[in-house]
């Protein structure tokens, strides 16, 4: 499997904060792949998806995409966010224009686009998220969940062979959810690369390839949903055990059914 | 949708057309006849048009009124004067006559566009502004502060339902510290998702202005109809008063 996108023991400390947020995290993204990442809040989540995208720049630490060193010139910056786009935690405020058809031709534009170009790009981005029906919306009209949609069509409409979404699931109720793994399942059949950062046990192991799970500013797995949830470390980092699911899965184990796609014995005997 | 500049248009002419003519007649046509239009073709209920209308009404009568009415010592103040203790109050038919053709001259103008900001979205004014060609800098900076205008609405109605949830406003001085807060982190908020956009916008590839496709609109040759008749009666009520 190619690699696609490679953070290598990143570093980074907020202007005016006394820790680093990440400490040596490293991080090798295959193309193609859907990747789930875990952790408590605060263990640097975000901050890694903000190296991703040249928005934080590591100190010391590098990020390569396609193998090649990022550089933090203009160019550079501008090739690496037409590769890799990232939806952010909050759709409400990363819609900066009253219409939502502006807002999702903005970074078409951006790219040095013709006009003709960025209206077809909007246009196959709102059909992908499946939200032509409230292109003439204003934006302060939809709900958290159209939001959403509008935020990840404005990303998808740069096309960016890795899309980074952080946490959006949070906010959603499970049809807005559902809508959203089903776009992030589209891309990934066009041969897109997604990282998802989400709380929710079920839709990590079972959506991603890979769960990755990150503490205190590093990366401490990231290997397969089984191999992941055979550790009992881990899966106390992802979360306390599920009461149903540990008991489940007791069973299943009793029956010699281990091995499922979601098994927590480990968990449960972990914790 | 219709094209906004063919609306934006018809209010700036019926604006040029009340102040240049001057004629209280002319005033009081463009309100019946911008009344009419909002109400009829834009479907604008005419309690609304009227509210905002009578609203501006309202502050205009103050201002006039300072224009029709003078006060001095003596009794030569105007026409008629009413002595008011030491002072003397007095109007003439020409101040009355200027007051007048000031009120329906600015109140032709407010219909006009009361109009426009009655039936055109303000993004839809954007549009317009950049078809005119106005500096990047100002429109970029309208679009993002009416967009924050909502947010930051929702957010000072949350911190607001938060504090009174808690008795923040149980009493006139609770309410007033509450007050005081809520201003301080409306503001820590509005930085907040200032700097979040920033960091949004960037990911995005943003150098320098927020580019934007321009919205397609329709050209109503319905509306050219109407508000070339209604031209043409301003133009000719002027000319026959």
């Amino acid at each position: 499997m190619r690699t696609i996108l490679e953070l290598d023991n990143l570093h980074y400390r907020y202007p005016g904060q006394g820790f680093l947020a990440l400490k040596g995290a490293s991080l090798v993204v295959p193309e193609g792949r859907k990747l789930a990442v875990m952790g408590r809040n605060g263990c640097g989540k975000s901050t890694l998806f903000l190296h991703c995208n040249g928005i934080l720049k590591p100190n010391p630490g590098t990020v390569r995409l396609d193998g090649r060193e990022l550089r933090y010139d203009r160019g550079s910056l501008l090739e690496l966010r037409r590769q890799v786009g990232i939806v952010f935690q909050s759709a409400e405020d990363q819609l900066f224009s009253a219409s939502v058809a502006q807002d999702i031709s903005f970074g078409p534009l951006n790219l040095g686009l013709s006009e003709q170009e960025a209206r077809s790009r909007v246009q196959a981005a709102a059909e992908t998220c499946e939200i032509l029906d409230i292109m003439d919306r204003p934006v302060h009209a939809l709900s958290a969940g159209q939001k959403t949609m509008v935020a990840l069509a404005g990303v998808l409409a740069m096309d960016p062979r890795v899309l980074i979404v952080d946490e959006v699931l949070g906010n959603l109720d499970p049809w807005a959810r559902s809508q959203v793994l089903t776009v992030l399942g589209r891309l990934v059949d066009r041969g897109k690369t997604v990282l998802m950062s989400t709380h929710d046990l079920a839709v990590a192991f079972n959506w991603a390839d890979i769960v990755v799970v990150m503490k205190d500013g590093r990366v401490v797995a990231a290997d397969s949903p089984e191999n992941v949830s055979r550790d009992a470390d881990m899966m106390n980092l992802v979360g306390p055990p599920d009461p149903w699911l540990s008991r489940a899965s007791r069973e299943n184990e009793s029956r010699g059914m281990l091995g499922s796609r979601l098994s927590f014995g480990s968990a449960a005997k972990g914790g | 949708m219709v094209d906004p500049a063919q609306k934006a248009g018809l209010a700036a002419l019926v604006m040029v057309l009340c102040l240049v003519s001057d004629k209280p007649t002319v005033g009081l046509a463009a309100v019946f006849g911008m009344c009419g239009l909002a109400t009829f073709w834009a479907a604008i209920p005419l309690r609304v048009f009227c509210g905002v209308l009578v609203a501006e009404a309202a502050f205009l009568l103050m201002t006039v009124g300072g224009v029709a009415v003078s006060i001095g010592a003596s009794p030569s103040v105007g026409t008629w004067a009413f002595a008011v203790g030491p002072c003397w109050v007095g109007t003439s038919p020409s101040s009355l006559a200027l007051a007048w053709r000031l009120a329906t001259r600015a109140l032709g103008s407010a219909a006009a566009m009361n109009f426009l900001a009655l039936t055109t979205p303000l993004g839809d004014l954007l549009e317009v502004m950049r078809g005119l060609r106005l500096p990047v800098l100002l429109i970029d900076l309208m679009t993002v502060v009416y967009r924050f205008v909502f947010t930051l609405m929702d957010s000072l109605v949350r911190m607001h339902t938060a504090q009174e949830s808690r008795l923040g406003y149980a009493s006139f001085q609770r309410g007033m510290v509450s007050a005081g807060l809520l201003a301080g982190g409306l503001f820590v908020d509005a930085c907040r998702r200032t700097r979040r956009l920033q960091t949004a916008l960037e990911s995005r590839g943003c150098s320098r202005d927020l580019r934007v496709l321009p919205i397609t609109y329709r050209r109503d040759s319905g509306l050219y109809r109407v508000e070339a008749v209604l031209l043409c009666g301003l133009v000719m009520i002027w000319s026959l008063s």
